[in-house]
C-alpha cells in the first residue's frame, strides 16, 4: 500500500490537476449529454469567480466579496462588445479581464486602506451597486431586461458552433488555472502569505504592504472578468440579476468551503454549490440558507477547506512512506543533529554601510520616549544598544526602520538619508531586522521563510513566475542555494522542509537571523534576539553574530544580556529615559559608575550621580 | 422641510445598525455582520405579532425583543465563540446571517410587509414640514439610544467593565471580569435592542427579506464616517447618509442614491480613513 504511495508520489504533482482537465476536454467525445456539459461549463465559470476569491481572499488574506461585481463587469463588457459588433472572442475575453481589473483597482484603492472590514464592506456594497448602474447606462446596458442583443461569438474570424463554447471555458479554465498555481507557487505566493501573516514583517523585507495587497486584490479581480465574458457568450444574454448578493454569498461560500489558500479547491467549491444551485426550485429556495451554512461550518470547523483536509491527509500518507519532510540535496552531508553550532559555510564578504542617528527625538504625547539621541554604528563592527525596560530601544530600531516617524533629526543609511520614507524604503536601502517575538508565517516552510527575505534581490515579475522562463528558473535555483547557506550557517539545514512555525523559540530566532542576512543587509538590527534562549543557543547566536560581523555588516544588537553583550560589542550605546546616558568600548562601559547604578542596579555608597538622580523618578512606560 | 425629515427619521435606522455594530466592536473588538440581519428578524417579528396574532404593542415588543436576544445568544455561541480570529469572523456571521435572510423568506415569502406603528399613521405637520409619527419617533429612540449608552459606558461599573475587557481581555480577567459571559452578555444585549430597533425600523422600511443587505452597508458607512467605537459619530453618520439619499433620490433620481453614499464611503476613506470621531494607533511593532 505504502510502496503504491511512494510510487504515486513519485509522480509530478502537477500531472495530476492536467490530466483531469484533459479528461474534461475531450469528456464530450462520450457524448455526456447536455445536462452535464452545462453543468460542467457553469462549474467552470463560477470556479474563475472563485480562485479570484482564492487569490486575494485565501493569499492576501483580504476579505473582498464583490467579485460578483468584476464578474459583472466582465460579463457586461463583452456583451456591449459583441452587442456593438466586436464579436471576436478572445479581443472580448482580454477586454473583460482589463475591465474587471480596473474596477478592481479603482475599489480596492480605498476599501484597502482601511483593511479588513472597509474592503469586505466597500466591496459588498460594490455588489449591491450593480443593478443601479445597470439602470443608469440603460441604453447600453439593456437595463433591468437584461443585454439580449449580443452576436454569435467568432474566434480567429470564423463563427463558433453553441457546442464549441464547451472547449472554450474549459481551455480558459486550463489555462488560468495552470497560470494561479505559478503566481502562488512562486515568491509572489509567498509574498501574500508574509503580508498576511504580518504587515510590519512584510514591509521589513522590502515589500510595500499596500501595493503587495492592491496586487492580489487586482489579480483576484481577472479570473472574475474571464469569467464573465463566457457568461455572456454562452447564453448570448446579460441580465443583472446574474450578479446578485445572492451570487456573491455563492461565490464566497464556494470559497471557503473547497479551501481559499488552495488552487483546486476553488473547482471542488464551485461544482458543489452550482450543484446546489441547479436543484430544481423547490431546492433552490433553500439554497441561501445552505450558503449561509456552509459559510458558518467553512469558518468554524474545516480551516483549510476540503483543500485543507486533503493537504493533511496527503502529508499524512507521506509520513507514513517516509518520504517527509525532504532533505535538500546538499544537506545529507552536513552530519549535525539538532541545531548544534553553526556549520564552517563561507559568508560571502558583505558591503555594509554605517547607520548614523543624529539628534532624534520622538514623544508619544506627553511621553517623550528619545530625546536629542545621537548614535554611530559602523560597518564590521557590532554596536549594542543597553538599557533598561522603557529607555527607548525599541522606539529608537522603529523609528530607524520607518515604523514610527520621527519628530526632529536625520538618520542616515550608508550615507542615504531616510527622510520620511516608508519602511519598505528603508528595507530596500539595505536595513533588516528581527524582531523581539519572531514572526513567522504559519504553513510555510523553514526554506520559503528564508527566501522571503530575498523578495528585493533578483525581482520576479509576475510574467516570469507565470511562464517559468529559463531565468526564473536560475533565479529560483539560486534562491533555494543562498537558503541552504544560510540555515547552515544558522544550523537549520537539517529543517529545511519542516513547517517554519512549529519550531521552537530559540530556532526560529535563529531563522529570523537567517530570513534577514540573506538579503545581505547593510545594516542588520537584532531587537533582543538572545531572549528566551538557552545558553547552547546563545552561543550559537554569538558565534553567528561575530561571523556576520567580519563579513562586513553593521550590527545593532539591541540586548538586556549584558554577558553577552559585553564579549560581542565593538562598542555599546546606553539609554536611559530617552537619552544616551553612556557610550563607549565594554570595558569603559563595564566600568562606567551612571551604568552601573542606572542600568545595573549596583548603588555604591557615597556615588554623587546616583545621588543626583534618585530625585527624578524613573519613566517607566508600557511595554 | 419634509426632505430633512424623511432624511433624518432614514438616517435614524442606519444609526441604528451602526449603534448595533458598535456596541459589539466596543465589547469584543469583532464586527457582527448579521447585526442588521437580527433587525430584519426583529420587524419581521413584529408584522407577526401585530398583524397575526393581533398582541397589543407591549407584548409585540417583548416577543421581538426575546426572539431576537435568542437568535444572537445562540450567534455568539456558534459564530462568534468557537473562532478566534476577527477575519474568520466576519465570513461566520456573514454565513449567520445569510441564513437568517434565508430563513426569512422560507417563513415570510419575499414580498415587503407592511408593519404598523403603535402611533398610527396619521400625517403630523411640524415647522412646515410633514412627517410620520413613527419618523419621529425613530429620530428620537436613535438620539435617546445613544445617550443612554455613552452614560452607561462612562458612568456605570458595568459599562467600564465592557469598555475594560475591550482594552485588555487578559487585565480584565485579572481583575475579576468574567470576559466570556461579559462578551456573551453584550450579544445578548445587543439581541434585545436589535429587536426592539426592529420593531422600531420595520413600520419606516417595511419587513423584507432582502432589508438586511442594504442596512448592513448603509450601517457600515454611518459606522466609517463617524469612526469605529464612537456612538456619536456613528449617529452623526447615519443621519449624514439619510440625508445625502433623499436629497440624491429627489433632485438625481433614485437610480443614484447607493451611487452617492458608495462615493461619500470612498471619500471619507480616503481622506479620513478614522472617521470623524476614530482616534489612530501607532504603535505596530
Amino acid at each position: 500500500m505504502l510502496q503504491l504511495w511512494t510510487a504515486v508520489r513519485k509522480v509530478p504533482t502537477w500531472v495530476f490537476p492536467a490530466a483531469i482537465g484533459l479528461f474534461v476536454l475531450v469528456l464530450p467525445l462520450l457524448g455526456p449529454g447536455y445536462e452535464l456539459t452545462r453543468q460542467i461549463e457553469l462549474t467552470l465559470i463560477l470556479a474563475l469567480v472563485v480562485s479570484g476569491l482564492n487569490i486575494s481572499l485565501g493569499y492576501a488574506g483580504q476579505l473582498a466579496i464583490g467579485q460578483a461585481a468584476m464578474y459583472a463587469a466582465g460579463a457586461y463588457t463583452a456583451g456591449m462588445l459583441s452587442s456593438a459588433g466586436h464579436t471576436d472572442l478572445l479581443l472580448q475575453i482580454v477586454a473583460a479581464g482589463l475591465a474587471a481589473l480596473a474596477v478592481g483597482i479603482l475599489t480596492g484603492i480605498p476599501g484597502l486602506r482601511l483593511g479588513s472590514w472597509s474592503l469586505a464592506m466597500t466591496s459588498f456594497f460594490l455588489v449591491l451597486l450593480v443593478p443601479d448602474i445597470v439602470d443608469i447606462f440603460e441604453e447600453d446596458t439593456g437595463g433591468h431586461l437584461g443585454l439580449s442583443t449580443m452576436l454569435n461569438p467568432t474566434l480567429f474570424g470564423r463563427s463558433l458552433a453553441p457546442d464549441a463554447m464547451y472547449y472554450v471555458i474549459v481551455i480558459v479554465a486550463i489555462i488560468w488555472f495552470a497560470v494561479f498555481r505559478n503566481v502562488v507557487a512562486s515568491r509572489h505566493g509567498i509574498a501574500f502569505q508574509v503580508l498576511k501573516q504580518s504587515p510590519v514583517l512584510a514591509s521589513s523585507v522590502g515589500m510595500s504592504v499596500f501595493r503587495t495587497k492592491l496586487t492580489g486584490y487586482a489579480i483576484g479581480a481577472v479570473p472574475a472578468g474571464f469569467g464573465g465574458a463566457l457568461l455572456a457568450n454562452l447564453d448570448l444574454f446579460v441580465t443583472p440579476e446574474a450578479f446578485t448578493f445572492h451570487m456573491a454569498t455563492g461565490a464566497l461560500a464556494a470559497s471557503i468551503l473547497g479551501g481559499s489558500m488552495s488552487v483546486y479547491g476553488a473547482v471542488f467549491g464551485a461544482s458543489i454549490i452550482q450543484f446546489n444551485n441547479d436543484q430544481s426550485s423547490n431546492f433552490a429556495e433553500y439554497s441561501l440558507v445552505f450558503f449561509g451554512a456552509f459559510l458558518l461550518i467553512g469558518g468554524v470547523l474545516l480551516r483549510g477547506g476540503v483543500a485543507g483536509l486533503l493537504r493533511t491527509g496527503i502529508r499524512r500518507l507521506d509520513r507514513a512512506a517516509g518520504l517527509w519532510p525532504r532533505r535538500p540535496a546538499g544537506a545529507a552531508g552536513g552530519g549535525e543533529a539538532g541545531g548544534g553550532a553553526a556549520d564552517a559555510v563561507d559568508l560571502p564578504p558583505i558591503e555594509g554601510g554605517a547607520l548614523e542617528v543624529d539628534a532624534v527625538a520622538k514623544a508619544f504625547g506627553g511621553n517623550r520616549a528619545l530625546r536629542e539621541v545621537s548614535l554611530r554604528a559602523e560597518p564590521g563592527q557590532v554596536t549594542a544598544l543597553i538599557g533598561p525596560n522603557g529607555s527607548g530601544k525599541t522606539t529608537l530600531l522603529n523609528l530607524v526602520c520607518g515604523f514610527y516617524r520621527r519628530d526632529a533629526g536625520r538618520i542616515t543609511v550608508a550615507g542615504t538619508a531616510i527622510d520620511g520614507a516608508s519602511p519598505h524604503r528603508i528595507a530596500r536601502l539595505g536595513v533588516t531586522r528581527t524582531f523581539q517575538t519572531p514572526l513567522i508565517p504559519p504553513g510555510v516552510s523553514v526554506a520559503e521563510v528564508v527566501i522571503s527575505g530575498r523578495y528585493t534581490s533578483d525581482e520576479v515579475g509576475f510574467l516570469s513566475a507565470v511562464l517559468r522562463g529559463p531565468k526564473f528558473r536560475r533565479i529560483r535555483r539560486h534562491d533555494l542555494a543562498r537558503a541552504e547557506d544560510m540555515l547552515r550557517l544558522v544550523g537549520l539545514a537539517h529543517l529545511f522542509d519542516t513547517e517554519a512555525a512549529t519550531l521552537p523559540l530559540g530556532q526560529r530566532r535563529m531563522l529570523e537571523v537567517a530570513r534577514a542576512l540573506v538579503r545581505e543587509p547593510k545594516v542588520l538590527l537584532l531587537d533582543e534576539a538572545a531572549s528566551g534562549l538557552d545558553e547552547a543557543e546563545v552561543e550559537t547566536l554569538a558565534a553567528v553574530i561575530r561571523r556576520i560581523r567580519d563579513a562586513g555588516c553593521a550590527v545593532i544588537l539591541v540586548e538586556h544580556n549584558f554577558g553577552l553583550v559585553l564579549s560581542l560589542a565593538d562598542r555599546i550605546v546606553v539609554l536611559a529615559r530617552g537619552a544616551v546616558l553612556a557610550e563607549g568600548t565594554p570595558e569603559e562601559i563595564e566600568n562606567d559608575v551612571r551604568v552601573r547604578d542606572e542600568y545595573l542596579g549596583i548603588v555604591e555608597p557615597g556615588d554623587a550621580p546616583a545621588v543626583e538622580e534618585a530625585g527624578t523618578l524613573p519613566e517607566r512606560t508600557a511595554k | 422641510m419634509t426632505l430633512i425629515y424623511a432624511g433624518l427619521s432614514l438616517g435614524a435606522v442606519y444609526a441604528l445598525v451602526a449603534i448595533g455594530y458598535n456596541i459589539v466592536f466596543i465589547a469584543s473588538h469583532s464586527f457582527n455582520f448579521a447585526q442588521a440581519q437580527l433587525m430584519m428578524i426583529g420587524a419581521f417579528v413584529t408584522y407577526t405579532g401585530y398583524v397575526t396574532f393581533k398582541l397589543p404593542t407591549v407584548a409585540v415588543l417583548a416577543l421581538a425583543m426575546v426572539v431576537v436576544a435568542v437568535l444572537s445568544a445562540i450567534e455568539e455561541r456558534i459564530a462568534i465563540r468557537p473562532v478566534s480570529d476577527h477575519q474568520t469572523q466576519l465570513i461566520t456571521t456573514l454565513g449567520f446571517g445569510t441564513i437568517l435572510t434565508g430563513v426569512a423568506q422560507l417563513i415570510w415569502g419575499t414580498q415587503p410587509l407592511q408593519v404598523p406603528f403603535f402611533a398610527g399613521a396619521e400625517v403630523l405637520t411640524i415647522l412646515g414640514g410633514r412627517v410620520f409619527p413613527v419618523e419621529v419617533a425613530l429620530v428620537v429612540f436613535a438620539v435617546a439610544l445613544v445617550v443612554a449608552i455613552t452614560f452607561y459606558t462612562r458612568r456605570r461599573m458595568g459599562g467600564l467593565a465592557v469598555v475594560a475587557m475591550s482594552q485588555d481581555e487578559e487585565a480584565a480577567t485579572l481583575r475579576g471580569i468574567d470576559v466570556r459571559m461579559l462578551a456573551f452578555a453584550a450579544f445578548a444585549v445587543t439581541g434585545v435592542l436589535g429587536g426592539l430597533m426592529g420593531a422600531a425600523i420595520g413600520p419606516k422600511t417595511f419587513a423584507v427579506a432582502s432589508l438586511g443587505a442594504a442596512l448592513a452597508i448603509k450601517g457600515f458607512v454611518a459606522l466609517a464616517i463617524g469612526g469605529f467605537g464612537s456612538m456619536y459619530g456613528g449617529l452623526l453618520g447615519g443621519f449624514a447618509i439619510g440625508l445625502v439619499e433623499q436629497y440624491v433620490a429627489r433632485y438625481l433620481g433614485s437610480n443614484f442614491t447607493n451611487l452617492s453614499v458608495f462615493v461619500l464611503l470612498l471619500l471619507v476613506l480616503m481622506i479620513r480613513p478614522t472617521g470623524l470621531f476614530g482616534r489612530v494607533q501607532e504603535r505596530t511593532v
